[in-house]
């Protein structure tokens, strides 16, 4: 700890201390009758407005993972990590047209998680498995690399890199964590709703700060492209080719036109599917609330690409060039700038809001995990009559255990093994398109089918991802490969695979007439827009009846011996039963093309950012 | 157990919302498409002149894109609340597929 900077690293430690205080107090937040309850730890009490619900998603999409590493990847290769860009302004035009429709379904349903609506739509637990089961791998190391954002922080502060010893060397990350950790037990989903106030705010400051300020010092934008421009077009002797590109190339192979659209497009497909950011969707309070906001998020991404521009900043630095390169981390390019052009106390604010930036999702990520193993595999499998207060024990300390294991990712493994993980957690999380996105507008698709093609997915998708190389790299050297002769995004190719093996196996299934299982949403439920909140705290038993319903036989015993649930859902259907006895909806012919709109998922793909591109160029 | 509201047992067999505004669905379905579509296709930006102010083409078109889809996807929000009842009442009560 010789070379910290008092002052800057006095700022972060004011600044995370007032955020543990704001993490713990927010348990008061909107108290809830009733803590232990999945509706409240896991999602808040599903009562978060349009303001609320604006900053936590702001707060939940945007990590520290993009901070760092999408200028890392425009700082590695170029014009490519711009794709991040052109996602974030793609995702809200796709989410505005099933995201309502999820809102709608499990509102109505008490669906906590996507699982849930899967087992509910399909009748099928070997589907809401495998997507519990693809959520929770594709998160852990999606928080991993929230901690390895935070770690690239520390390094550059100069913060307990002296030590050789991996536990004194990690300290103040361990200390971040635990804070992180036992916040997120106590108070749930509101700790890091409060929290994104905070980081939204310190994010904006610190972005502004630096697109208004640092061109000043650095010769003005004219000079910073001119510079990026020339370093990427200048021949790297050891690859004898060019070190990246400054706009996307009109090749067949490469950082072409077709890999940046494939990117973008996979990607924001994808981040809509994650658990966590479903997570943050359904804690809104209606209908409107989500559909509003898909139009004022794109605010924050006039940020992202903003953000992005750092990297380039970062080439025209020349100290903070040079030190990237001897460190051979391109991670660092943000830390590095900030430290070189910010006077220590504003670089300690923007440290600080890239350390909050990746807690604040971190949580969220790990709420959403925990419900995931709660709901669909611990309730499902093995304890069908939990209740509520069990539940919400058993995702309190899966929490725990998810951000354990996050920690042992990052500490312990190779940073690029973590990213790679990331890389794939893309792809694999892509995979649910059919059976998420497909199923909130259709019901024709096969259970079955959609479980083969989401395996051939998921292996396609492992394999092809594991094969690509580099001149650097023999495995996991980038999320694209090249398909009949085009560089294209791995996730988008499988997720072709899995949705043609999905349509020809349901067609076949379909004419074998193979059972189709129960489907227990019907058609308006998916345009409804309860005022009420479902179940608000029926204490101890009987939970959002239609949730617990889902789980089947033993579930349905324990709703008898409950007391009535007062009305999950605000406007249920001509069904007498609210709950777990749903009168099958007829599957299949009956619920497909609901309110005319068919889901046309023409192509799809994904990838968060992967930055091993960038990294991989400066190996 | 507790009775559905009132309202969403009322049996009219309303029609689908995009049923009953087949105008406003197709400008709503236009200009998500168009946001899309915008951004999906790279070769309308992906070069470097004109240059706008120090701003090459490619990086200027991303960055004043995003408003620019702000703006739309706010207007389709608006839109959408046409389709449907305003937000208080359920949605298409007791409305069931064919």
């Amino acid at each position: 700890m010789s070379d910290v900077n008092v002052t800057t690293f006095t700022i972060v430690v004011i600044l995370f201390v007032i955020v543990t205080g704001v993490g713990f107090a927010a348990v008061r937040w909107r108290r809830a009758e009733d803590m232990l309850h999945l509706n409240e730890w896991g999602l808040g009490g599903r009562g978060f407005g349009t303001f609320v619900t604006w900053f936590m998603l702001g707060g939940d999409v945007y990590t520290a993972y993009t901070y760092i590493a999408v200028p890392a990847l425009v700082f590695g290769s170029g014009s490519i990590g711009f794709f991040a860009v052109s996602y974030t302004i793609m995702v809200y035009p796709i989410i505005i047209i099933f995201l309502p429709r999820l809102w709608s379904v499990s509102r109505v349903h008490n669906y906590i998680t996507p699982s849930d609506f899967i087992r509910g739509r399909y009748g099928s637990r070997g589907l809401s498995l495998a997507s519990a089961f693809t959520g929770i791998i594709a998160l852990m190391p999606y928080i991993a690399l929230q901690l390895v954002g935070i770690q690239a922080v520390l390094t550059v502060m100069g913060v307990g890199t002296t030590s050789n010893n991996t536990f004194i060397k990690d300290l103040p990350l361990f200390i971040a964590f635990l804070v992180l950790a036992v916040f997120t037990y106590v108070s749930g989903l509101r700790a890091p709703a409060a929290i994104s106030f905070i980081k939204d705010t310190l994010v904006y400051v610190m972005v502004i700060v630096a697109v208004f300020y640092i061109p000043t010092r650095l010769g003005g934008w004219g000079h910073i492209f001119g510079t990026a421009e020339a370093h990427f077009t200048s021949i790297n002797p050891a690859t004898k080719k060019p070190y990246g590109t400054f706009v996307p190339t009109s090749g067949v192979t490469g950082s072409t036109q077709l890999d940046f659209a494939t990117l973008a497009l996979g990607s924001a497909i994808a981040l809509f599917l994650y658990p966590h950011t479903i997570t943050g969707t359904l804690a809104a309070k209606r209908r409107y609330v989500v559909r509003r906001n898909t139009a004022l998020l794109p605010i924050y991404s006039i940020l992202l690409g903003l953000i992005a521009l750092l990297g380039y900043m970062a080439i025209t630095d020349k100290t903070t060039a040079a030190e990237v390169k001897k460190a051979g981390n391109a991670q660092l390019a943000v830390p590095y700038l900030f430290q070189h052009m910010f006077s220590p106390w504003f670089a300690g604010v923007a440290f600080a809001a890239i350390i909050i930036g990746a807690l604040v999702p971190a949580a969220i990520m790990a709420i959403a995990a925990a419900n995931l193993f709660t709901r669909n595999i611990f309730t499902e499998f093995f304890k069908p009559d939990a209740s509520p207060r069990l539940q919400t024990k058993v995702s309190q300390w899966a929490s725990f255990v998810v951000k354990i294991g996050a920690l042992y990712f990052a500490v312990e493994l190779p940073h690029t093994f973590a990213i790679n993980l990331q890389l794939l957690g893309g792809v694999w999380i892509l995979q649910l398109g059919p059976m998420l996105i497909g199923g909130l507008f259709t019901r024709w698709f096969d259970r079955y089918a959609l479980l083969l093609g989401w395996l051939a997915g998921m292996a396609f998708g492992t394999i092809a991802a594991y094969k690509s190389a580099s001149p650097t790299v023999s495995h996991w050297a980038s999320s694209s490969d090249i398909e009949f002769g085009h560089t294209v995004y791995i996730g988008l190719s499988a997720l072709i695979i899995n949705l043609v093996i999905a349509v020809i196996l349901t067609v076949i299934f379909r004419a074998a007439k193979v059972p189709q299982g129960a489907d227990e949403t019907l058609p308006h439920q998916y345009t409804a827009d309860p005022a009420d909140l479902p179940a608000p705290t029926p204490v101890g038993i009987g939970l959002g009846a239609a949730e617990a319903g889902t789980a089947g036989a033993g579930t349905a015993g324990d709703l008898s011996r409950g007391r009535p649930a007062p009305l999950p859902d605000g406007v249920h259907a001509p069904g007498p039963l609210p709950d777990g006895v749903h009168a099958p909806a007829p599957s299949g012919a009956g619920a497909k093309n609901i309110d005319g709109r068919h889901m046309t998922i023409g192509h799809l793909g994904n990838g968060l950012p992967s930055c091993v591109e960038g990294i991989a160029s400066l190996q | 157990m507790t009775q559905p509201p009132v309202q969403s047992r009322s049996s009219s067999g309303s029609r689908s919302p995009v049923a009953a505004h087949p105008v406003i669905s197709a400008v709503i379905a236009v200009l998500i498409i168009a946001c899309i579509a915008g951004t999906l296709f790279v070769p309308i930006y992906a070069r470097t002149v004109p240059k706008v102010g120090d701003f090459p083409f490619f990086y200027f078109y991303l960055l004043a894109y995003m408003p620019v889809v702000a703006v739309v996807l706010w207007i389709v929000v608006q839109l959408q609340k046409k389709l449907g009842p305003p937000g208080g009442q359920p949605a298409n009560p007791g409305e069931v597929a064919k």
